[in-house]
């Protein structure tokens, strides 16, 4: 498979717990629809690996490979005429400054997450939304993520750059994922799909270790839609009942060969060493950011009580 | 036409006619009329054109006379050449051609040797060593500019929370190679074209990005013999009043500017290669169906076949587009890195990601300075007290400071 050729750039024991975690996202042939959990999982998610030592003796601290999925937007833009080192490295240090105000958890599309930000025109000059996150995307200052909603009937999508100082709080009420990548189809599902109340609470998972896939399966309403679905390969979609020849168009539509070209693969995605080199550059300051915001969590939790 | 002279057509300024301000000539022609044309310099997309607004025949200049305007366009393009790939003829032969020469690794170490040795590092220039008599800053003084690479864009936000897209610029390793004092300058040849009507300035020679000498001829390293520096990959000439001299090998840093100062930046601009009339020229093509054969991008008729039968000049066509040099002026410097050298800049910039530009306090009189800058650049201070390492506008928010809340 190809994922398999890309993956073996990485060190053998680190491959093997990123493919269980994350299996569904990768194999298109198996879609497993319980969340995977092995015995090691809970150890490696927040400890980070220690490379066996250079020549000089020294160890090096390597960021977990989960890092690519959960801050995916501190990856630059692959395109190779764009690129600058130093100007991605600064840009790095403005995002962990960022950061270190406001907390930007880890989050999927298919999460459903509340988002307060600084808005002169509101009543109490905060406006809160409630919404599933459909879309992610962006690099570096400019990552961005859609929220959408179903409010009085109305769908109501915003969208949100993570980066933005206006933005006061991002909270996840429901950490799961689905089984796309993007869910831009529930705008044309039926609209049950897409409300969540706006007064949601969040949710507390009980196993912290893995993220859920959620094998939920929509109905979209009756055609005209806005995009052709039966040409995306939807798994999170029900059988959409069409006739024939739309699958046929399909077909004959698709690019079937795509799967197989390394070439475009590699012109999409950052070299693996080079992702290890920025999560490595980042991951201490993540780490301590976390620690103090569960000290400070700790804190609060013990000065209530 | 034989005879042209210059008259005043000011009284003509009134005219709804001549928004811009007209240049009048009387001439005479072969029939003893005399003609009093009244042309508009008009800027045409990137070409200079001439438009004649109106030809008038008068019967005589002393006596007042009946104007008949007689609307004619002419169109006439300079002919000076918008960009060619070899450098002016003046210029030294600047790459070597590599030549697969076999050394061994012990020769290539001693070559190394013998180039590190050459050029070991010089102290720097401190701040004290220029004399600061004639060092005062007014404000026709015109500083040195400089040369950086544009890294690329980064979103910033304002203190309101507006969005502002800053372009990033690295000031790279920037040394002055030598100074050509006024009255040298005013003899050259690019020198004579600028000065013909205004008071001589001189011409600080400033280089960046030093390499190896290998990768160049003799006589481009022979530039920076006299200084005793690496030979720098690129060069550039900035306009200088004498009393913002520098001395040779003194560092340009991204010091040398203020934040919150206006500045202009000269480059040149992305390449798009040969382009059809659409994108370069921004006509509309035919229709994309309704049975249009083969008329989608094309440029459409090129002329009316009555006047002048024959193309005219400035008829525009697919070409070449890009590759220009530009000034972007008035841009506003919101943030100093004093640490990497990096500049940030409201606003875009001429030409692509990793391309070099040339920056220097803007000519915009409403925008120069009105207090003293780092004047002739900026020295990094004596007595070890390292700089704040990053300088933001004040309109600008810092990222590790909190939240905005409206």
């Amino acid at each position: 498979m190809l994922r398999r050729a890309v993956l073996q750039t990485f060190r053998q024991g680190l491959a093997q717990s990123f493919f269980k975690r994350n299996a569904v996202s990768l194999s298109e042939t198996t879609v497993t629809h319980q969340p995977i959990e092995t015995s090691n999982e809970a150890d490696e998610k927040s400890v980070s690996k220690q490379k066996p030592g250079d020549e000089s003796g020294n160890t090096v601290v390597v960021a977990p490979p989960e890092f690519r999925f959960m801050y995916p937007e501190f990856l630059p833009d692959p395109a190779m005429e764009r690129r600058n080192r130093l100007k991605e490295k600064l840009e790095r240090i403005d995002m962990l400054q960022r950061r270190s105000v406001v907390e930007i958890p880890e989050f999927y599309t298919g999460s459903v997450m509340a988002v307060t930000v600084a808005d002169a025109n509101s009543p109490n000059k905060f406006a809160r939304f409630v919404g599933i996150c459909i879309q992610r995307g962006g690099s570096g200052l400019r990552a961005w993520f859609i929220l959408r909603n179903v409010v009085d009937k109305q769908g109501v999508e915003i969208l949100y750059e993570m980066y933005c100082p206006l933005i006061q709080k991002i909270e996840v009420l429901r950490l799961e994922r689905r089984l796309d990548e993007s869910l831009l189809y529930l705008r044309d599902a039926l609209p049950e799909y897409s409300t969540f109340p706006l007064d949601m609470e969040p949710e507390r998972r009980l196993n912290n270790s893995v993220v859920p896939i959620n094998p939920l399966k929509v109905k979209l309403r009756p055609r005209p839609w806005l995009e052709r679905w039966e040409r995306q390969n939807l798994q999170g979609v029900e059988d959409l009942n069409l006739p024939q020849r739309f699958y046929d168009k399909a077909e004959k539509v698709a690019k079937p060969w795509e799967k197989y070209d390394l070439m475009l693969q590699y012109r999409k995605t950052i070299p693996a060493e080079e992702q290890e080199k920025i999560f490595a550059d980042v991951h201490s300051q993540l780490q301590q950011q976390e620690f103090k915001r569960k000290m400070r969590r700790r804190r609060g939790t013990d000065n209530e009580q | 036409m034989i005879k042209a002279r210059k008259i005043d057509v000011s009284f003509l300024n009134k005219e709804s006619d001549f928004p811009m301000k007209p240049s009048g000539y009387m001439c005479v022609n072969s029939e003893r009329k005399v003609w009093l044309i009244i042309r508009k310099r008009k800027r045409e997309s990137k070409k200079n054109f001439w438009v004649v607004e109106t030809c008038v025949l008068c019967t005589s200049v002393d006596q007042p006379c009946e104007l008949f305007f007689n609307h004619e366009q002419v169109r006439t393009m300079s002919r000076v050449k918008r960009r060619t790939t070899h450098p002016p003829y003046w210029h030294v032969l600047k790459n070597n051609q590599r030549q697969d020469e076999k050394i061994s690794s012990d020769n290539l170490r001693f070559v190394r040797e013998v180039i590190q040795d050459k050029y070991k590092n010089k102290s720097p220039i401190k701040g004290s060593d220029l004399d600061i008599e004639k060092k005062e800053w007014d404000p026709k003084t015109k500083r040195s500019g400089v040369i950086a690479r544009n890294i690329g864009v980064q979103h910033m936000w304002e203190k309101d929370g507006k969005k502002v897209v800053c372009t990033v610029l690295h000031v790279l390793d920037n040394h002055v190679i030598r100074y050509v004092p006024p009255e040298e300058y005013a003899k050259s040849i690019i020198g004579a074209k600028v000065f013909r009507n205004r008071k001589p300035l001189g011409c600080l020679v400033v280089g960046a990005e030093a390499a190896n000498p290998d990768r160049f001829t003799r006589q481009y390293c022979s530039l920076f013999n006299e200084v005793g520096l690496l030979p720098k990959k690129r060069l550039a000439r900035f306009i200088v009043t004498p009393n913002a001299v520098l001395p040779p090998c003194t560092p340009l840093t991204a010091g040398h500017f203020v934040v919150g100062q206006a500045v202009d930046v000269y480059g040149k601009t992305i390449d798009y290669g040969f382009q059809g009339v659409v994108k370069r020229w921004g006509f509309k093509g035919g229709p994309a169906s309704h049975g249009a054969t083969k008329f989608h991008r094309r440029g459409g008729t090129i002329g009316t076949g009555r006047d002048k039968a024959r193309v005219w000049p400035g008829q525009k066509m697919p070409g070449h587009m890009g590759s220009e040099r530009r000034f972007c002026r008035g841009l506003k410097i919101v943030r100093i890195n004093m640490k990497y050298n990096v500049i940030y800049v409201k606003g875009t910039v001429p030409g692509p990601t990793n391309s070099i530009v040339q920056i220097f306090d803007t000519l915009l009189p409403r925008r120069k300075f009105t207090e003293a800058p780092p004047h002739p650049t900026y020295f990094p201070p004596e007595d070890g007290t390292l700089p704040q390492e990053d300088i933001w506008d004040s309109n600008m928010h810092v990222f590790g400071s909190p939240s905005i809340s409206v």
